[in-house]
């Protein structure tokens, strides 16, 4: 699951709230059946939690840190040993076990600190903002990695990057000024905003043709210039009527009347515009 | 509760912290030691430790002002709070790990009283009773230095709010004779006399008692505003 929002919209705050970290003003946190309020050390024990900019004791080693954790998250004494040494082996510490925290890179860093949130071994696994700062092979190797847990966790994650959410979540919940303005699922928000009617083509018109092309097809709703290229050629967006794909026809009327496709393509609605129109939705 | 002592102590002593602490006390110490011994002709152990309450003061915020103030910057404040700890054990753990530094230094004072065994006769027993005066007079100078650690991001107002309160307690008998039970360091004078005091004693524990309620308090009520 997804928390989608700009920035200052309160993404943070909310999982602040989750955690525990802060306390709500109204309304009740029940995590796994335990109020925060009111049973907080249950309701904390089922969340791991990694909190925005990674937060990490630099003077201590790896191992150290992710023991610590353990002992402060309560983990049986007698499987301790075992769970640290289990995690560590499963987010690819292996290597760097010894070193002290403050000398690794931030990817490393990103890796301990997730270490520390799955250390106590949660039902529930909340990230604020995982893969900010990462280089594009760490980012794959953090997404992969929550993808493994989501098998077995509940992953509640923060992010800006849409491609990401789109890929790993499976529910999205869009917040803008502390309000909820969309929960559902990552296609069915790209469902909701897409024009699957337009397509935009980029063409040749010598003649200035284009204008009457939407009086021989009928069933173009509407017909748009968007932009003049510097090379001659011109960008147009094209609308038709419901369900009726138009490509074809118009590939074989352009070409009768001397106009050159240079490029056609179908508008693809993106997580992006879904996003977009929504946060405006709310605005108004 | 002693997860975050062992951590702290770790800390103490894998960063300059702890030695910085130990070291500036016993250098500092060592001067009295040799101005008591060799100008005044002393073998009189206790009375060093009137300086060394003077020492003290100074630099207890060594060992207190980041604890909390530093965990607050780095945000690390976040991964105590959303665990199963309480608030009260964070406190607790914190104090008892600078409490232990504290004791180490103490213990290492001894060797002054095995050089002075050589040239007199220290009381064991009034020496004893010193250190406990020393500690009880530690434990609440590092109770309040923790209180001002919790109430600011920044670690150097904690230990310039951790000195500047010390320095007050400590010359306000000056201003008015009222103040004279509230003074801290003046309650400390009694020890080394060989007798404890239970009013000063009951006052030390209080103190420190209340200090470390405040910082709980003051930590409960950062997570409801902010």
């Amino acid at each position: 699951m997804d928390f989608y929002g700009p920035n200052g919209a309160g993404k943070s705050t909310t999982m602040n709230m989750l955690t525990g970290y802060i306390e709500q003003t109204e309304g009740d946190i029940i995590i796994d059946g335990y109020d925060m309020l009111k049973r907080p050390k249950k309701a904390k024990k089922e969340i791991g939690y990694m909190p925005e900019g990674v937060p990490l004791y630099t003077d201590l080693t790896v191992k150290e840190f992710v023991t610590y954790m353990a002992e402060i998250k309560k983990v049986d004494k007698k499987t301790r040993k075992e769970r640290v040494e289990k995690i560590i082996e499963q987010t690819g510490l292996k290597d760097v076990e010894k070193k002290l925290i403050k000398n690794l890179s931030r990817g490393y860093k990103q890796r301990v600190s997730m270490a520390g949130a799955l250390v106590g071994e949660p039902k529930i696994l909340i990230l604020d903002e995982p893969t900010v700062g990462l280089d594009p092979k760490q980012i794959t190797e953090i997404r992969n990695l929550i993808k493994e847990l989501g098998k077995t966790h509940t992953v509640i994650l923060s992010s800006h990057i849409l491609s990401e959410v789109s890929q790993i979540c499976n529910k999205v919940i869009i917040i803008n000024k502390g309000k909820i303005v969309a929960i559902d699922t990552p296609e069915n928000l790209e469902n909701k905003v897409s024009n699957k009617n337009c397509i935009y083509v980029t063409v040749e018109d010598i003649e200035n043709k284009m204008k009457d092309i939407k009086d021989k097809i009928k069933d173009i709703n509407k017909l748009e210039l968007i932009k003049e290229n510097e090379d001659g050629t011109k960008e147009y967006m094209i609308e038709s009527k419901e369900g009726i794909d138009l490509r074809k026809i118009l590939f074989t009327e352009l070409a009768k009347e001397n106009i050159t496709i240079f490029e056609m393509k179908k508008a693809d609605s993106t997580l992006e515009e879904a996003f977009m129109k929504v946060i405006e939705g709310g605005n108004k | 509760m002693f997860a975050v002592m062992k951590k702290e102590l770790k800390t103490y002593f894998c960063s300059p912290v702890g030695y910085v602490f130990i070291g500036l006390f016993l250098i500092m110490f060592s001067i009295f030691f040799y101005v008591d011994v060799f100008q005044y002709g002393s073998t009189n152990f206790e009375y060093i430790f009137y300086s060394g309450a003077t020492i003290l003061t100074f630099i207890t915020p060594i060992l207190t002002m980041r604890t909390i103030a530093e965990e607050r910057k780095n945000g690390t404040e976040q991964l105590l709070l959303t665990s199963p700890l309480s608030i009260t054990k964070v406190v607790l753990g914190k104090f008892i790990a600078a409490t232990i530094i504290v004791i180490i230094t103490e213990i290492c004072t001894f060797l002054y009283f095995g050089i002075l065994s050589f040239f007199g006769t220290p009381h064991i027993t009034t020496a004893l009773v010193t250190l406990l005066g020393f500690l009880l007079l530690a434990v609440s100078y590092i109770s309040f230095g923790i209180l001002a650690s919790s109430i600011t991001e920044n670690q150097i107002i904690a230990g310039v709010i951790t000195i500047g309160f010390f320095i007050l307690t400590w010359f306000l008998p000056n201003f008015s004779e009222v103040f004279t039970n509230f003074s801290l360091i003046n309650m400390f004078s009694k020890f080394p006399t060989g007798q404890i005091d239970i009013a000063d004693t009951v006052t030390y524990v209080t103190f420190t008692i209340l200090c470390l309620l405040l910082t709980v308090i003051v930590m409960q009520r950062r997570k409801s505003v902010r």
